[in-house]
């Protein structure tokens, strides 16, 4: 193949993405034009653009990182941290007091010793330490308690980050253990946005002394990360199945809305708090495991593909296409029973042999891809023959048109997300490392939440199909895939968009009603439900640590939810001019 | 098509999504890692028994038919789900059924108090900001819409406590304004404590330490569980054994009430936001139609046109939210019921939970997807009377 090969389809498809571009601009223009008429959409997105830059700078607004325990700082000091609870902007909050027992007198220098503020961990595990300023030495006890001359330790003049300890004291060997209580100032951890001395108060701290305004800075991570994660894959998974069902119709979509009825009869949050109780004994979530998931489902596609292929094509299949067709679905149940009579319940164990998940997984990439391979060929009657050929053909790299398209998007992101997640335990492929509560029930939410979508799309797929231009792709002879992604789902995609915006919305709120139950993050975590949980301890009398959390949850919310409500705007057909 | 055929049709539509349901939560309980036989049987696993010669373990696991295939379990447990018997709780340690029924009631009488209190509002603000259009209430009430959903209805509750119910040093409004001892509604329970468990010796009192199983001895034993309803059921001589500030049937419904209205509130929110878009979408739209046009070109008066001919045609499409409300009140009770101390379905699904109690999870799972399909297949068969258009399909 020489490169003028092919010159004008390049050309065309050049044109063609070039016009797409244009489309895409002139669409966001008028996009934005109307959603701006709307004040209330426009304050949505203000606020979903100032928690995500919050959540990307946290560590640079936040004072101090939200893991922060004083007990194992790498102090030169044992500091014996008393955790102290302080209201926002209380008297307390001015300056760090605290009160310090010198275990073994480490020497800093001669006679002296430097204080240096607790280890912050930043989320690179990055350890930086600030040095504390004492501003003023209170008072100087033995172990007992009993207050001794203050003499003894004086306050270096020209650098007060050192304390001289006098002669007398390191000699007297029967003062094992001193407690040095005195007030910390530091400039360091000092933001110039903060009124002075308020520096961990503003929304106050917790019974452990940390400061609440970090934590909550943290937890927008956590809690954006969980609401794009779910509502990603529940967008995807319930595209799939929507778009298979109202595009196939008759008995497939049968079956499949009446298993969303299964869904939708059980609320949500009950199907989560079950689905969760049930992921308790994985660890890790592994490509074998996924195939747990996906061979039962493989095995409902094989026993209706026969009814996919007679939605399509009645009447049309030739006798070698059955006998391959009924070869394959033996060799693939056979496998399916072999991977499922066996051990089921030790799919969740983590007990078995790594030959035995890789034989797992094989089998469930040859069923899934056998499936698909062959629904293509009964439904578009292409023949297997010259498939090499062809996929050679899809490879040219020098057409733009052949590689711009979702299907290497998704590829490309697929493998990825493999990458970056796969690793070595016990010879697996590890989808997920450490697969913690958080993870559970994102699994779990993702688990409800896909039939709402499968219906809103087989209804616009249902609307869509009817259309002329799909029944004139399909009298070209399109194949049904390339009728799905490119004719049926771009023209569908808008009340998706509406549906995706408001569901991460509603996935932190779910999220955080699990961890509030308990199920979600750890204890002590900087995750907003379990920072409410965490203060409901002290409520009624300490509200703010109830009270701020809540808000952040309440914010984050409002804004996707009003965010959601705009582009409904932008997207209604009435708008359109 | 006849209203009785009809109600046939769907009644027969359920059951397929009935067995879809069983299976799923026997599903889940066969992922579950937690072996019940050996809570069931606890320290007493490795006694050995002198008839049989096998230990108590095993015996356990042979009663529960453990060792039988996966699918002869499922057989049994659809023959003992049929016969009544939906098996024991290792947590209450009593039949589930019986933890269920105790259970179910309580958290229904929230979500319909909720739903009382949240159809008013929902419904009287989207008539009102449909008809003003685009002003400035209509702004409003749209936003407060929005706002309604995105609370976190935990965090809604224990704010509506601090306000509601507490007293002015925590931060409570009612005592400076309406002059309350306190704040105005209880924030814990589902009685005054003076009622609530008043024989801690009694069996039904026996349980783990949750005291789920302890309903106050005063009600009904077979009363409804509803308690507004049962305290007007409450006998003469059961009155006499409870505490003289409330032995009185109207005393005792009162101290229902009052206790209800700040979980039914939270709860109810979210629904009211929700109804609230759906009436003002729904009267904006039927505003558009011919008979509307009509009736304004009648003469009528413009209130008479909203009230009598455009609010009772949007009201119907309204009444299919009716049952999905009910779903989502369920669903947000798990929630509320934990920080208004109520044991309903929501705490003993979370105390199954976090016990690996299965045997719970599946029987609250099970309830209340009966409760939900029986809640939307009433509002299928009100929506065939009142809009008779709906049989004809």
């Amino acid at each position: 193949m020489s490169w003028s090969d092919g010159f004008e389809e390049r050309a065309e498809s050049l044109r063609r993405l070039k016009e797409g571009a244009n489309q895409a601009k002139y669409d966001i223009k008028r996009g934005w034009k109307i959603y701006r008429r709307s004040l209330l959409a426009v304050i949505g997105l203000l606020m979903v653009i100032s928690i995500s830059i919050v959540s990307i700078f946290a560590d640079d607004i936040a004072v101090e990182h939200p893991g922060r325990n004083l007990q194992d700082t790498r102090d030169v000091w044992h500091i014996d941290y008393e955790p102290r609870k302080a209201a926002p902007f209380s008297e307390e909050c001015d300056t760090r007091y605290q009160k310090v027992s010198l275990t073994t007198l480490r020497r800093w220098g001669e006679n002296g010793t430097s204080a240096l503020s607790p280890t912050r961990v930043a989320d690179n595990n990055s350890f930086y330490q600030d040095t504390l300023v004492v501003t003023e030495f209170i008072e100087l006890q033995d172990r007992y308690g009993v207050t001794l001359e203050s003499d003894l330790v004086t306050l270096e003049s020209s650098n007060n980050t050192y304390f001289w300890i006098s002669d007398v004291l390191m000699d007297n060997n029967s003062l094992t253990q001193i407690k040095l209580i005195y007030k910390f100032e530091n400039d360091a951890m000092h933001h110039w946005w903060l009124p002075d001395g308020y520096d961990v108060c503003i929304f106050g701290t917790n019974d452990e002394g940390q400061d609440l305004f970090s934590k909550i800075l943290y937890g927008s991570r956590v809690s954006l990360t969980i609401g794009f994660t779910v509502a990603t894959l529940t967008v995807i998974i319930g595209t799939v199945i929507g778009s298979i069902s109202g595009y196939f119709g008759g008995r497939v979509d049968e079956v499949i809305m009446r298993i969303t009825d299964i869904f939708f009869a059980v609320p949500g949050l009950i199907l989560a708090l079950a689905f969760v109780a049930a992921l308790q004994a994985i660890d890790n979530f592994t490509l074998p495991l996924w195939f747990a998931f996906l061979l039962p489902l493989s095995g409902l596609c094989i026993y209706f593909r026969s009814s996919i292929y007679n939605t399509i094509m009645p009447g049309e299949s030739s006798f070698a296409e059955r006998k391959f067709g009924i070869r394959f679905t033996v060799v693939a149940l056979l496998l399916a029973v072999l991977a499922l009579g066996g051990p089921w319940k030790g799919l969740f164990e983590q007990t078995d042999t790594s030959e035995w998940r890789i034989f797992a997984s094989l089998a469930g990439l040859m069923i899934v891809g056998g499936i698909f391979i062959l629904d293509r060929r009964l439904m578009d009657n292409i023949p297997l023959d010259g498939v090499g050929r062809r996929a050679l053909n899809s490879l040219d790299w020098r057409n733009p048109y052949r590689y711009l398209t979702f299907r290497t998007l998704v590829i490309f992101i697929a493998s990825i997300a493999l990458f970056t997640w796969s690793g070595n335990t016990n010879n697996e492929i590890v989808v997920i490392d450490n697969f913690d509560r958080l993870w559970k029930i994102q699994i779990a939410l993702v688990f409800t939440g896909w039939p709402g979508y499968a219906r809103l799309i087989r209804g616009q797929v249902l609307y869509v199909k009817e259309m002329t231009f799909v029944e004139a792709a399909r009298s070209v002879g399109a194949p049904s895939g390339r009728i799905m992604f490119r004719h049926i789902l771009p023209n569908a995609w808008a009340p998706l968009l509406v549906a995706f915006t408001l569901d991460i919305g509603g996935t932190i709120l779910s999220a955080s009603g699990l961890s509030f139950i308990g199920l979600g993050a750890e204890p002590g975590a900087a995750e907003w439900g379990k920072l409410v949980s965490d203060g409901r301890a002290h409520f009624p009398q300490d509200y703010w640590l109830v009270l701020f959390p809540g808000l952040a949850i309440a914010y984050t919310t409002l804004g996707f939810n009003l965010l959601g409500d705009g582009l409904r705007d932008v997207v209604d057909p009435k708008n359109r001019r | 098509m006849k209203t009785s055929e009809f109600i046939v049709r769907r009644f027969i539509l359920l059951i397929p999504v009935m067995v879809g349901v069983t299976v799923f939560t026997f599903a889940i309980a066969q992922i579950i890692p937690a072996d019940p036989a050996a809570i069931l049987c606890g320290e007493r696993c490795g006694l050995v028994d002198p008839v049989s010669g096998k230990t108590m373990l095993e015996l356990q696991r042979e009663r529960l038919g453990l060792n039988e295939p996966v699918i002869v379990q499922f057989r049994l447990y659809i023959e003992n789900l049929l016969a009544g018997d939906w098996g024991e709780s290792t947590t209450y340690n009593r039949p589930t059924s019986d933890v269920v029924r105790d259970a179910a009631p309580v958290t229904l009488e929230m979500a319909l108090f909720a739903l009382l209190m949240a159809y008013p509002i929902g419904i009287t603000l989207g008539i009102l900001s449909a008809v003003w259009q685009d002003q400035v209430f209509d702004h409003i009430s749209r936003f407060l819409a929005i706002a309604f959903v995105s609370l976190p209805i935990f965090w809604l509750a224990m704010m509506l406590q601090l306000v509601f119910g507490t007293g002015p040093e925590v931060g409570g409004i009612c005592d400076p304004i309406f002059g309350t001892d306190g704040g105005c509604f209880p924030i814990y329970g589902r009685h005054d404590s003076a009622l609530t468990y008043p024989d801690r010796t009694s069996t039904l009192c026996d349980t783990i330490n949750s005291g789920i199983a302890c309903y106050p001895s005063w009600y009904p034993s077979g009363g409804t569980g509803f308690h507004l309803v049962d305290s007007w059921f409450v006998t003469d001589e059961a009155l006499e054994n409870i505490h003289p500030d409330y032995a009185s049937n109207s005393k005792l419904f009162d101290d229902t009430l009052v206790h209800l209205i700040l979980p039914s509130f939270t709860l109810g929110i979210a629904s009211a936001g929700s109804l609230l878009r759906y009436m003002r979408a729904s009267l904006l739209e039927v505003m558009n139609e011919d008979y509307v046009r009509t009736a304004r070109a009648k003469g009528l008066s413009e209130s008479r046109v909203i009230i009598v001919h455009a609010c009772r045609n949007a009201l119907v499409p309204i009444l299919t939210i009716l049952g999905f409300s009910i779903g989502g009140a369920i669903g947000g009770a798990v929630l509320t019921e934990s920080i208004f101390a109520f044991y309903g379905m929501g705490n003993v699904a979370v105390d199954a939970i976090i016990n690996l109690d299965y045997s719970v999870l599946m029987g609250v799972t099970l309830i209340t997807a009966i409760i939900f399909l029986m809640s939307n297949l009433i509002v299928d068969i009100l929506y065939g009377v009142v809009d008779p258009r709906v049989r004809l399909e």
